[in-house]
Protein backbone atom coordinates (compact mmCIF):
# COMPACT_ATOMS: atom_id res chain seq x y z
CA UNK A 1 0.00 0.00 0.00
CA UNK A 2 3.08 2.52 0.89
CA UNK A 3 4.11 1.51 -2.76
CA UNK A 4 0.98 2.32 -4.41
CA UNK A 5 1.14 5.54 -2.88
CA UNK A 6 4.85 6.45 -3.55
CA UNK A 7 4.17 5.29 -6.87
CA UNK A 8 1.63 7.72 -7.26
CA UNK A 9 4.26 10.62 -5.43
CA UNK A 10 7.01 9.52 -7.91
CA UNK A 11 3.98 10.13 -11.32
CA UNK A 12 3.18 13.49 -10.07
CA UNK A 13 6.91 14.13 -10.08
CA UNK A 14 7.90 12.94 -12.85
CA UNK A 15 4.52 14.43 -14.48
CA UNK A 16 5.49 17.98 -13.26
CA UNK A 17 9.14 17.69 -14.52
CA UNK A 18 8.38 16.57 -17.91
CA UNK A 19 6.18 19.43 -17.97
CA UNK A 20 8.18 22.29 -16.88
CA UNK A 21 11.93 21.34 -17.35
CA UNK A 22 11.48 19.27 -20.73
CA UNK A 23 8.35 21.27 -21.82
CA UNK A 24 6.84 17.79 -22.38
CA UNK A 25 3.35 17.20 -21.41
CA UNK A 26 2.71 13.78 -20.53
CA UNK A 27 -0.43 12.30 -20.22
CA UNK A 28 0.23 8.68 -18.59
CA UNK A 29 1.31 10.20 -15.48
CA UNK A 30 -1.97 11.93 -14.49
CA UNK A 31 -3.67 8.53 -15.39
CA UNK A 32 -1.42 6.93 -13.73
CA UNK A 33 -1.50 8.78 -10.29
CA UNK A 34 -6.11 8.55 -10.44
CA UNK A 35 -5.12 4.57 -11.14
CA UNK A 36 -2.71 4.53 -8.00
CA UNK A 37 -5.62 6.51 -6.35
CA UNK A 38 -8.44 4.51 -6.98
CA UNK A 39 -6.62 1.44 -6.17
CA UNK A 40 -5.10 2.37 -3.20
CA UNK A 41 -8.70 3.20 -1.38
CA UNK A 42 -10.09 0.16 -2.70
CA UNK A 43 -7.29 -2.13 -1.95
CA UNK A 44 -6.28 -0.78 1.53
CA UNK A 45 -10.36 -0.99 2.85
CA UNK A 46 -11.04 -4.02 1.47
CA UNK A 47 -7.59 -5.82 2.94
CA UNK A 48 -5.00 -4.06 5.04
CA UNK A 49 -7.46 -1.12 6.98
CA UNK A 50 -8.16 -3.01 10.46
CA UNK A 51 -11.55 -2.19 11.66
CA UNK A 52 -10.21 0.26 14.59
CA UNK A 53 -9.10 2.37 12.13
CA UNK A 54 -12.16 3.44 9.87
CA UNK A 55 -14.54 6.30 10.45
CA UNK A 56 -17.37 5.45 12.28
CA UNK A 57 -19.92 6.65 14.90
CA UNK A 58 -19.03 5.34 17.93
CA UNK A 59 -20.55 7.58 20.82
CA UNK A 60 -23.56 4.80 20.93
CA UNK A 61 -21.67 1.68 20.39
CA UNK A 62 -18.84 2.51 23.42
CA UNK A 63 -21.90 3.69 25.55
CA UNK A 64 -24.12 0.25 25.62
CA UNK A 65 -23.01 -2.72 27.17
CA UNK A 66 -21.37 -6.22 25.03
CA UNK A 67 -24.83 -7.28 24.73
CA UNK A 68 -26.09 -4.87 23.27
CA UNK A 69 -23.35 -3.96 21.34
CA UNK A 70 -23.73 -7.60 20.08
CA UNK A 71 -27.06 -7.50 18.45
CA UNK A 72 -26.02 -3.93 17.11
CA UNK A 73 -22.85 -5.20 15.60
CA UNK A 74 -25.21 -8.27 13.94
CA UNK A 75 -28.02 -5.77 12.88
CA UNK A 76 -25.61 -3.89 10.93
CA UNK A 77 -23.58 -6.40 9.51
CA UNK A 78 -26.93 -8.21 7.97
CA UNK A 79 -27.87 -5.21 6.25
CA UNK A 80 -24.93 -4.88 5.02
CA UNK A 81 -23.72 -8.34 3.60
CA UNK A 82 -28.00 -7.97 2.07
CA UNK A 83 -27.32 -4.47 0.63
CA UNK A 84 -23.68 -5.53 -1.16
CA UNK A 85 -24.89 -8.63 -1.95
CA UNK A 86 -28.02 -7.25 -3.75
CA UNK A 87 -26.03 -4.67 -5.68
CA UNK A 88 -22.82 -7.02 -6.94
CA UNK A 89 -24.35 -8.77 -9.75
CA UNK A 90 -25.54 -5.35 -11.34
CA UNK A 91 -22.11 -3.90 -10.40
CA UNK A 92 -20.14 -6.70 -11.91
CA UNK A 93 -22.39 -6.35 -15.00
CA UNK A 94 -21.23 -2.56 -15.18
CA UNK A 95 -17.72 -3.51 -14.84
CA UNK A 96 -17.57 -6.13 -17.46
CA UNK A 97 -19.30 -3.59 -20.12
CA UNK A 98 -17.02 -1.69 -19.32
CA UNK A 99 -14.33 -3.95 -21.28
CA UNK A 100 -15.69 -1.42 -24.00
CA UNK A 101 -13.48 1.04 -23.35
CA UNK A 102 -9.84 1.94 -22.90
CA UNK A 103 -8.10 4.52 -21.10
CA UNK A 104 -7.11 7.16 -23.44
CA UNK A 105 -3.06 6.91 -22.85
CA UNK A 106 -1.74 3.36 -21.18
CA UNK A 107 -4.45 1.53 -23.18
CA UNK A 108 -5.95 -0.74 -20.17
CA UNK A 109 -9.06 -1.93 -20.74
CA UNK A 110 -11.59 -0.35 -18.13
CA UNK A 111 -13.09 -3.14 -16.83
CA UNK A 112 -9.29 -4.20 -15.84
CA UNK A 113 -9.22 -0.77 -14.26
CA UNK A 114 -12.37 -1.06 -12.45
CA UNK A 115 -12.31 -4.68 -11.19
CA UNK A 116 -11.00 -3.26 -8.26
CA UNK A 117 -14.30 -2.98 -7.15
CA UNK A 118 -15.58 -6.01 -7.43
CA UNK A 119 -12.89 -7.59 -5.65
CA UNK A 120 -13.31 -4.67 -2.86
CA UNK A 121 -17.45 -5.39 -3.02
CA UNK A 122 -16.14 -9.29 -2.15
CA UNK A 123 -13.40 -8.65 0.47
CA UNK A 124 -16.24 -6.37 2.39
CA UNK A 125 -19.00 -9.29 2.08
CA UNK A 126 -16.52 -11.50 3.38
CA UNK A 127 -14.98 -9.56 6.25
CA UNK A 128 -18.55 -9.07 7.71
CA UNK A 129 -19.56 -12.55 6.97
CA UNK A 130 -16.73 -13.33 8.86
CA UNK A 131 -17.54 -10.31 11.71
CA UNK A 132 -20.83 -11.59 12.16
CA UNK A 133 -19.73 -15.20 12.30
CA UNK A 134 -17.22 -14.20 15.53
CA UNK A 135 -20.23 -12.33 16.95
CA UNK A 136 -22.96 -14.76 16.59
CA UNK A 137 -20.20 -17.31 18.24
CA UNK A 138 -20.76 -14.77 21.09
CA UNK A 139 -17.44 -12.42 20.70
CA UNK A 140 -17.78 -9.12 21.48
CA UNK A 141 -16.51 -6.74 18.22
CA UNK A 142 -12.88 -5.07 18.84
CA UNK A 143 -13.96 -2.32 21.30
CA UNK A 144 -13.95 0.82 19.10
CA UNK A 145 -11.19 3.58 19.52
CA UNK A 146 -11.66 6.67 18.54
CA UNK A 147 -7.91 7.75 19.39
CA UNK A 148 -6.75 5.57 16.30
CA UNK A 149 -9.05 7.10 13.88
CA UNK A 150 -7.47 9.36 11.59
CA UNK A 151 -9.45 11.09 9.53
CA UNK A 152 -6.71 14.08 7.88
CA UNK A 153 -8.42 16.99 9.27
CA UNK B 1 -41.35 15.36 2.11
CA UNK B 2 -43.31 11.31 1.85
CA UNK B 3 -41.98 9.79 5.08
CA UNK B 4 -41.70 6.41 3.06
CA UNK B 5 -40.19 7.77 -0.02
CA UNK B 6 -36.76 5.96 -1.38
CA UNK B 7 -34.83 9.05 -0.55
CA UNK B 8 -36.12 9.24 3.42
CA UNK B 9 -35.58 5.67 3.54
CA UNK B 10 -32.10 6.12 2.22
CA UNK B 11 -31.08 9.02 4.73
CA UNK B 12 -32.74 6.49 7.55
CA UNK B 13 -31.12 3.76 6.42
CA UNK B 14 -27.42 5.69 6.35
CA UNK B 15 -28.40 7.20 9.61
CA UNK B 16 -29.34 4.39 11.05
CA UNK B 17 -26.31 1.83 10.18
CA UNK B 18 -24.04 4.88 10.91
CA UNK B 19 -25.38 4.68 14.76
CA UNK B 20 -25.07 1.41 14.73
CA UNK B 21 -21.85 0.95 13.97
CA UNK B 22 -20.64 0.82 10.98
CA UNK B 23 -17.91 2.76 9.08
CA UNK B 24 -19.44 5.99 7.60
CA UNK B 25 -18.69 5.42 4.29
CA UNK B 26 -19.56 1.47 4.31
CA UNK B 27 -23.14 2.91 5.60
CA UNK B 28 -23.60 5.41 2.76
CA UNK B 29 -23.09 3.35 -0.22
CA UNK B 30 -25.33 0.50 1.02
CA UNK B 31 -27.91 3.35 2.18
CA UNK B 32 -27.82 4.79 -1.99
CA UNK B 33 -27.43 1.01 -2.89
CA UNK B 34 -31.07 0.37 -0.80
CA UNK B 35 -32.52 3.73 -2.67
CA UNK B 36 -31.20 2.74 -6.21
CA UNK B 37 -33.05 -0.55 -5.37
CA UNK B 38 -36.38 1.31 -4.01
CA UNK B 39 -36.39 4.01 -6.65
CA UNK B 40 -36.44 1.04 -9.38
CA UNK B 41 -32.84 1.89 -10.58
CA UNK B 42 -30.24 -0.21 -11.86
CA UNK B 43 -27.95 -0.97 -8.73
CA UNK B 44 -25.07 -1.11 -10.38
CA UNK B 45 -25.11 2.79 -10.65
CA UNK B 46 -23.19 2.52 -7.05
CA UNK B 47 -20.95 0.98 -8.97
CA UNK B 48 -20.52 3.18 -11.85
CA UNK B 49 -20.84 6.32 -9.44
CA UNK B 50 -17.93 5.44 -7.01
CA UNK B 51 -15.73 4.24 -9.97
CA UNK B 52 -15.92 7.28 -12.19
CA UNK B 53 -16.12 9.65 -9.23
CA UNK B 54 -12.84 8.52 -8.25
CA UNK B 55 -11.28 7.82 -11.29
CA UNK B 56 -12.18 11.09 -12.53
CA UNK B 57 -11.75 14.05 -10.17
CA UNK B 58 -8.07 14.51 -10.33
CA UNK B 59 -8.40 17.15 -7.86
CA UNK B 60 -8.95 14.85 -4.40
CA UNK B 61 -5.42 13.58 -5.13
CA UNK B 62 -4.41 16.97 -3.22
CA UNK B 63 -5.31 14.99 0.31
CA UNK B 64 -3.24 12.38 -0.15
CA UNK B 65 -0.19 14.71 -1.27
CA UNK B 66 -1.26 17.15 1.60
CA UNK B 67 -1.20 14.51 3.67
CA UNK B 68 1.91 13.38 2.95
CA UNK B 69 3.57 16.57 3.25
CA UNK B 70 2.30 16.63 6.42
CA UNK B 71 4.17 13.67 7.35
CA UNK B 72 7.61 14.33 5.67
CA UNK B 73 7.99 17.67 7.57
CA UNK B 74 6.91 16.02 10.87
CA UNK B 75 9.71 13.06 10.31
CA UNK B 76 12.34 15.57 10.14
CA UNK B 77 14.02 18.39 12.50
CA UNK B 78 11.44 21.02 10.90
CA UNK B 79 8.92 21.51 13.60
CA UNK B 80 12.20 22.12 16.11
CA UNK B 81 13.68 24.79 14.01
CA UNK B 82 10.16 26.14 13.60
CA UNK B 83 10.02 26.10 17.26
CA UNK B 84 13.35 28.30 18.35
CA UNK B 85 12.49 30.62 15.43
CA UNK B 86 9.19 31.27 17.04
CA UNK B 87 10.76 31.69 20.48
CA UNK B 88 12.79 34.64 19.73
CA UNK B 89 9.77 36.01 18.02
CA UNK B 90 7.33 36.15 20.96
CA UNK B 91 8.81 34.20 23.88
CA UNK B 92 10.04 37.23 25.53
CA UNK B 93 6.29 38.07 26.36
CA UNK B 94 4.30 36.98 29.71
CA UNK B 95 3.15 33.68 28.84
CA UNK B 96 5.72 33.62 26.25
CA UNK B 97 5.83 29.65 25.35
CA UNK B 98 2.00 29.91 25.01
CA UNK B 99 2.45 32.58 22.66
CA UNK B 100 4.36 30.35 20.91
CA UNK B 101 2.42 27.43 20.54
CA UNK B 102 -0.07 29.60 18.53
CA UNK B 103 2.37 31.61 16.25
CA UNK B 104 3.99 27.91 15.72
CA UNK B 105 0.79 26.98 14.71
CA UNK B 106 -0.12 30.04 12.38
CA UNK B 107 3.15 28.93 10.83
CA UNK B 108 2.87 25.43 10.62
CA UNK B 109 -0.55 26.02 9.14
CA UNK B 110 0.38 27.84 6.15
CA UNK B 111 2.18 24.89 5.56
CA UNK B 112 0.04 21.64 5.92
CA UNK B 113 -3.54 21.18 5.65
CA UNK B 114 -4.59 19.54 8.39
CA UNK B 115 -5.07 19.82 12.30
CA UNK B 116 -4.15 16.43 13.03
CA UNK B 117 -0.99 16.86 11.54
CA UNK B 118 0.08 19.91 13.64
CA UNK B 119 -0.73 18.33 17.08
CA UNK B 120 0.54 15.19 16.35
CA UNK B 121 4.26 17.17 15.12
CA UNK B 122 4.26 19.83 17.38
CA UNK B 123 2.44 17.91 20.28
CA UNK B 124 5.13 15.86 22.27
CA UNK B 125 7.29 18.77 22.08
CA UNK B 126 5.13 21.49 22.88
CA UNK B 127 4.08 19.84 25.82
CA UNK B 128 7.81 18.60 27.06
CA UNK B 129 8.45 22.57 26.69
CA UNK B 130 5.49 23.90 28.79
CA UNK B 131 5.41 21.50 31.42
CA UNK B 132 9.46 21.42 32.17
CA UNK B 133 9.65 22.75 35.76
CA UNK B 134 6.41 23.10 36.36
CA UNK B 135 6.02 26.20 34.00
CA UNK B 136 2.18 25.09 32.76
CA UNK B 137 0.16 23.08 34.73
CA UNK B 138 -0.23 19.75 31.92
CA UNK B 139 -4.01 20.35 31.28
CA UNK B 140 -3.25 24.03 29.84
CA UNK B 141 -0.67 22.61 27.21
CA UNK B 142 -2.63 20.30 26.46
CA UNK B 143 -5.73 22.54 25.83
CA UNK B 144 -3.36 25.58 24.33
CA UNK B 145 -1.84 22.71 21.52
CA UNK B 146 -5.26 21.43 20.53
CA UNK B 147 -6.91 24.78 19.85
CA UNK B 148 -3.89 26.19 18.12
CA UNK B 149 -4.13 23.10 16.02
CA UNK B 150 -7.81 24.08 14.89
CA UNK B 151 -6.26 26.87 12.67
CA UNK B 152 -4.25 24.04 10.60
CA UNK B 153 -6.93 23.84 8.10
CA UNK B 154 -8.34 27.04 7.87
CA UNK B 155 -4.96 29.00 7.02
CA UNK B 156 -3.92 27.14 3.90
CA UNK B 157 -3.18 24.69 2.57
CA UNK B 158 -6.50 22.85 3.50
CA UNK B 159 -7.84 19.29 3.31
CA UNK B 160 -11.38 20.18 4.41
CA UNK B 161 -11.56 22.92 1.54
CA UNK B 162 -10.37 20.87 -1.54
CA UNK B 163 -13.11 18.15 -0.08
CA UNK B 164 -15.90 21.36 0.16
CA UNK B 165 -14.38 22.45 -2.86
CA UNK B 166 -15.17 18.93 -4.70
CA UNK B 167 -18.77 18.67 -2.86
CA UNK B 168 -19.53 22.54 -3.66
CA UNK B 169 -17.77 23.04 -7.14
CA UNK B 170 -16.20 25.82 -5.96
CA UNK B 171 -12.49 27.17 -7.25
CA UNK B 172 -10.01 25.85 -4.69
CA UNK B 173 -7.71 28.71 -5.21
CA UNK B 174 -10.10 31.39 -3.86
CA UNK B 175 -11.16 29.16 -1.32
CA UNK B 176 -7.85 28.92 -0.08
CA UNK B 177 -7.45 32.77 -0.33
CA UNK B 178 -10.79 32.88 1.77
CA UNK B 179 -9.75 31.22 5.02
CA UNK B 180 -6.54 33.45 5.22
CA UNK B 181 -8.09 36.13 6.83
CA UNK B 182 -10.48 34.23 9.07
CA UNK B 183 -7.14 32.00 10.21
CA UNK B 184 -5.36 34.74 11.12
CA UNK B 185 -8.29 36.53 12.98
CA UNK B 186 -8.24 33.03 15.20
CA UNK B 187 -5.46 33.05 15.93
CA UNK B 188 -5.53 36.63 17.41
CA UNK B 189 -8.09 35.87 19.56
CA UNK B 190 -6.26 32.94 20.92
CA UNK B 191 -3.23 35.24 22.03
CA UNK B 192 -5.44 37.66 23.11
CA UNK B 193 -6.79 35.35 25.53
CA UNK B 194 -3.30 34.31 26.22
CA UNK B 195 -1.78 37.55 26.81
CA UNK B 196 -5.48 38.72 29.25
CA UNK B 197 -4.81 35.06 30.81
CA UNK B 198 -0.81 35.15 31.52
CA UNK B 199 -1.53 38.70 34.09
CA UNK B 200 -4.02 36.33 35.84
CA UNK B 201 -2.28 33.36 36.24
CA UNK B 202 1.18 34.84 36.03
CA UNK B 203 2.38 32.92 33.27
CA UNK B 204 6.25 32.76 33.49
CA UNK B 205 8.57 34.74 30.71
CA UNK B 206 11.03 33.23 28.72
CA UNK B 207 14.55 34.46 29.06
CA UNK B 208 14.58 37.01 25.71
CA UNK B 209 16.15 36.05 22.48
CA UNK B 210 19.16 38.62 22.00
CA UNK B 211 19.10 40.42 18.97
CA UNK B 212 22.54 39.10 17.51
CA UNK B 213 20.92 35.44 17.33
CA UNK B 214 18.12 36.30 15.29
CA UNK B 215 19.79 36.41 11.88
CA UNK B 216 21.29 32.61 12.46
CA UNK B 217 17.60 31.15 13.67
CA UNK B 218 15.98 32.58 10.82
CA UNK B 219 18.11 30.80 8.49
CA UNK B 220 18.25 27.64 10.53
CA UNK B 221 14.64 28.09 10.08
CA UNK B 222 14.68 29.73 6.76
CA UNK B 223 14.35 26.75 4.29
CA UNK B 224 10.92 25.29 6.41
CA UNK B 225 9.73 29.59 6.61
CA UNK B 226 9.88 28.83 2.15
CA UNK B 227 7.57 26.37 2.17
CA UNK B 228 4.38 28.24 2.03
CA UNK B 229 5.87 30.93 -0.41
CA UNK B 230 6.62 28.06 -2.25
CA UNK B 231 3.56 26.36 -2.00
CA UNK B 232 0.90 29.60 -2.42
CA UNK B 233 3.60 30.48 -5.29
CA UNK B 234 3.21 27.86 -7.47
CA UNK B 235 -0.78 27.76 -6.82
CA UNK B 236 -1.27 31.21 -7.83
CA UNK B 237 1.29 32.34 -10.32
CA UNK B 238 -0.75 29.81 -12.18
CA UNK B 239 2.49 27.74 -12.94
CA UNK B 240 0.85 24.12 -11.22
CA UNK B 241 -2.38 22.92 -10.64
CA UNK B 242 -3.49 22.77 -6.57
CA UNK B 243 -2.78 19.28 -7.15
CA UNK B 244 0.79 19.53 -8.46
CA UNK B 245 1.37 21.97 -6.25
CA UNK B 246 0.70 19.55 -3.12
CA UNK B 247 2.83 17.29 -4.88
CA UNK B 248 5.77 19.93 -4.93
CA UNK B 249 4.95 20.61 -0.96
CA UNK B 250 5.54 16.99 -0.30
CA UNK B 251 8.85 16.90 -2.60
CA UNK B 252 10.48 19.82 -0.76
CA UNK B 253 9.14 18.53 2.73
CA UNK B 254 11.50 15.63 1.49
CA UNK B 255 14.14 16.72 -0.16
CA UNK B 256 14.43 19.40 3.15
CA UNK B 257 14.39 16.84 5.71
CA UNK B 258 16.49 14.84 3.98
CA UNK B 259 19.10 16.36 2.54
CA UNK B 260 19.17 19.92 4.13
CA UNK B 261 18.91 19.14 7.34
CA UNK B 262 19.87 15.34 6.89
CA UNK B 263 17.34 14.38 9.98
CA UNK B 264 15.28 11.61 8.16
CA UNK B 265 16.29 8.30 7.04
CA UNK B 266 14.81 5.68 4.16
CA UNK B 267 13.20 4.18 7.32
CA UNK B 268 11.18 7.34 7.81
CA UNK B 269 10.38 8.02 4.46
CA UNK B 270 8.83 4.49 4.59
CA UNK B 271 7.09 5.40 7.57
CA UNK B 272 5.79 8.02 6.28
CA UNK B 273 4.33 6.93 3.45
CA UNK B 274 2.67 4.03 5.49
CA UNK B 275 0.90 6.33 7.80
CA UNK B 276 0.14 8.45 5.64
CA UNK B 277 -1.47 5.68 2.98
CA UNK B 278 -3.53 4.29 6.45
CA UNK B 279 -5.18 7.99 6.75
CA UNK B 280 -5.72 7.95 2.69
CA UNK B 281 -7.71 4.84 3.02
CA UNK B 282 -10.01 5.68 5.67
CA UNK B 283 -10.53 9.71 4.49
CA UNK B 284 -11.23 7.68 0.76
CA UNK B 285 -13.93 5.40 1.81
CA UNK B 286 -16.05 8.30 3.04
CA UNK B 287 -15.33 10.23 -0.30
CA UNK B 288 -16.07 7.00 -2.04
CA UNK B 289 -19.52 7.03 -0.16
CA UNK B 290 -20.15 10.82 -0.38
CA UNK B 291 -19.57 10.06 -4.15
CA UNK B 292 -22.77 8.19 -4.46
CA UNK B 293 -24.26 9.57 -1.53
CA UNK B 294 -24.24 12.76 -3.74
CA UNK B 295 -25.09 11.18 -6.92
CA UNK B 296 -28.59 10.28 -5.07
CA UNK B 297 -29.53 14.46 -4.07
CA UNK B 298 -29.00 14.68 -7.66
CA UNK B 299 -31.35 13.08 -9.10
CA UNK B 300 -33.79 13.51 -6.32
CA UNK B 301 -33.71 17.39 -7.47
CA UNK B 302 -33.23 18.14 -3.77
CA UNK B 303 -31.72 22.18 -4.32
CA UNK B 304 -35.24 22.40 -6.78
CA UNK B 305 -37.23 20.98 -3.92
CA UNK B 306 -35.59 23.15 -1.61
CA UNK B 307 -36.00 26.41 -3.16
CA UNK B 308 -39.78 25.70 -4.13
CA UNK B 309 -39.81 25.22 0.05
CA UNK B 310 -38.14 28.24 1.02
CA UNK B 311 -40.58 30.71 -0.96
CA UNK B 312 -42.72 29.66 1.83
CA UNK B 313 -40.55 31.00 4.48
CA UNK B 314 -38.80 35.05 4.99
CA UNK B 315 -36.00 33.15 5.43
CA UNK B 316 -32.88 35.86 5.35
CA UNK B 317 -29.44 34.36 4.05
CA UNK B 318 -27.96 35.98 7.47
CA UNK B 319 -30.37 33.97 9.69
CA UNK B 320 -29.99 31.13 7.28
CA UNK B 321 -26.38 31.06 8.52
CA UNK B 322 -26.62 31.42 11.74
CA UNK B 323 -28.92 28.06 11.68
CA UNK B 324 -26.56 26.09 9.57
CA UNK B 325 -23.76 27.47 12.46
CA UNK B 326 -25.84 26.49 15.41
CA UNK B 327 -26.45 22.91 13.46
CA UNK B 328 -22.87 22.13 12.26
CA UNK B 329 -21.66 23.55 16.31
CA UNK B 330 -24.26 21.04 17.44
CA UNK B 331 -23.51 18.56 15.54
CA UNK B 332 -19.74 18.78 15.91
CA UNK B 333 -19.74 17.85 19.48
CA UNK B 334 -21.13 14.34 18.47
CA UNK B 335 -19.69 13.97 14.88
CA UNK B 336 -16.02 13.51 13.25
CA UNK B 337 -15.60 16.75 10.88
CA UNK B 338 -15.55 14.61 7.76
CA UNK B 339 -18.57 13.11 8.09
CA UNK B 340 -20.41 16.67 8.61
CA UNK B 341 -18.02 18.11 5.59
CA UNK B 342 -19.45 15.07 3.29
CA UNK B 343 -22.72 14.10 4.47
CA UNK B 344 -24.17 17.14 6.19
CA UNK B 345 -23.01 20.05 4.06
CA UNK B 346 -23.99 18.90 0.59
CA UNK B 347 -27.52 19.02 2.21
CA UNK B 348 -27.47 22.47 3.75
CA UNK B 349 -25.80 23.80 0.42
CA UNK B 350 -28.56 24.18 -2.05
CA UNK B 351 -30.43 26.38 0.50
CA UNK B 352 -27.32 28.53 0.68
CA UNK B 353 -27.24 28.76 -3.19
CA UNK B 354 -30.87 29.53 -3.30
CA UNK B 355 -30.68 32.11 -0.85
CA UNK B 356 -27.84 33.74 -2.97
CA UNK B 357 -24.94 33.08 -0.16
CA UNK B 358 -21.96 33.62 -1.40
CA UNK B 359 -19.91 29.74 -1.90
CA UNK B 360 -16.78 30.59 -0.80
CA UNK B 361 -18.29 32.56 2.32
CA UNK B 362 -20.29 29.35 3.30
CA UNK B 363 -17.50 26.89 2.79
CA UNK B 364 -15.09 29.00 4.90
CA UNK B 365 -18.01 29.15 7.65
CA UNK B 366 -18.63 25.82 7.22
CA UNK B 367 -15.27 24.91 7.80
CA UNK B 368 -14.22 26.96 10.55
CA UNK B 369 -16.78 25.31 12.56
CA UNK B 370 -15.86 22.22 11.43
CA UNK B 371 -12.50 23.01 12.84
CA UNK B 372 -13.89 23.89 16.31
CA UNK B 373 -15.71 20.84 16.19
CA UNK B 374 -12.51 19.52 16.85
CA UNK B 375 -12.00 20.42 20.18
CA UNK B 376 -15.69 20.27 21.48
CA UNK B 377 -15.91 17.46 23.65
CA UNK B 378 -17.58 14.91 23.98
CA UNK B 379 -16.40 13.96 20.53
CA UNK B 380 -13.56 16.71 19.68
CA UNK B 381 -10.64 14.15 18.02
CA UNK B 382 -7.99 16.56 18.63
CA UNK B 383 -9.05 16.46 22.52
CA UNK B 384 -8.71 12.67 22.76
CA UNK B 385 -5.22 13.14 20.55
CA UNK B 386 -3.78 15.22 23.45
CA UNK B 387 -5.37 13.22 26.15
CA UNK B 388 -3.08 10.45 24.48
CA UNK B 389 0.11 12.49 23.85
CA UNK B 390 -0.06 14.32 27.25
CA UNK B 391 -1.59 11.47 29.25
CA UNK B 392 -4.08 14.25 30.77
CA UNK B 393 -7.44 13.18 31.55
CA UNK B 394 -9.96 14.52 29.25
CA UNK B 395 -12.26 16.62 31.54
CA UNK B 396 -8.91 18.16 32.49
CA UNK B 397 -8.18 19.86 28.75
CA UNK B 398 -12.01 19.99 28.73
CA UNK B 399 -11.70 22.99 31.77
CA UNK B 400 -9.16 24.33 30.28
CA UNK B 401 -10.38 24.32 26.64
CA UNK B 402 -13.91 26.22 27.55
CA UNK B 403 -12.61 30.10 27.44
CA UNK B 404 -11.10 29.64 24.02
CA UNK B 405 -13.69 27.68 22.79
CA UNK B 406 -15.59 30.61 23.66
CA UNK B 407 -13.22 33.36 21.85
CA UNK B 408 -13.60 30.91 18.70
CA UNK B 409 -17.09 30.87 18.61
CA UNK B 410 -17.21 34.75 19.16
CA UNK B 411 -14.41 34.83 15.92
CA UNK B 412 -16.95 32.57 14.07
CA UNK B 413 -19.44 35.03 14.68
CA UNK B 414 -17.64 37.96 12.99
CA UNK B 415 -16.49 36.09 10.06
CA UNK B 416 -20.09 34.95 9.50
CA UNK B 417 -21.40 38.55 9.87
CA UNK B 418 -18.94 40.08 7.75
CA UNK B 419 -18.38 38.12 4.47
CA UNK B 420 -15.85 40.51 3.55
CA UNK B 421 -13.40 39.16 6.20
CA UNK B 422 -13.70 36.13 3.73
CA UNK B 423 -14.10 37.29 0.38
CA UNK B 424 -11.71 40.45 0.49
CA UNK B 425 -8.98 38.28 -0.17
CA UNK B 426 -10.23 36.35 -3.10
CA UNK B 427 -11.70 39.63 -4.62
CA UNK B 428 -8.20 41.05 -4.55
CA UNK B 429 -7.12 38.28 -6.65
CA UNK B 430 -10.20 38.58 -8.81
CA UNK B 431 -13.19 36.81 -7.44
CA UNK B 432 -16.09 37.82 -9.08
CA UNK B 433 -18.66 36.82 -6.08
Amino acid sequence: MAGLLGLMFVAFLLQIAFRYFFNFPVGWSSELTVATWLWLVLWGSAFVLKESEEIRFDLITSAVGPRARRAMGIAAGVALVVLYGMSFPAAWSYVTFMKVERSSYLHIRLDWMYSIYLVFAAAVIVRHLWLLWRLARGKDTEAPDSRTASSGL
Amino acid sequence: MNPASPFSLCVLAIVALSLLGLPVGHAMIAGSVLYLYLAGLDMGTAAEQLLNGMYTSYLLLAIPLFILAAEFMNSGSIMDRLLRWCNALVGRYRGGLAQVNVVQSIVFASMSGSALADAAGSGKLMQTLMTRDGKYTPAFAAALTAVSSVLGPIIPPSIPLVLYALISDTSIGYLFLGGVIPGLLLGIVQMALIALTAKRRNFPVEPAVPLREWPRLTWDAFPALMMPVILLGCLYSGITTPTEAAAAAAAYALAVSAFLYRSTGWRDVYNSLVTSARITVSIGMLIAGALVFNYVITIENIPRTLSVMLKGYELSPLVYLLIVNLILLVLGCFLEGTTILLVIVPVLLPTAHALGIDPVHFGVVAVVNIMIGLVTPPYGLLLFMMVKIAEVPLKDIVREVMPFLGVMIGALALITLVPDLVLFLPRLLGYKG
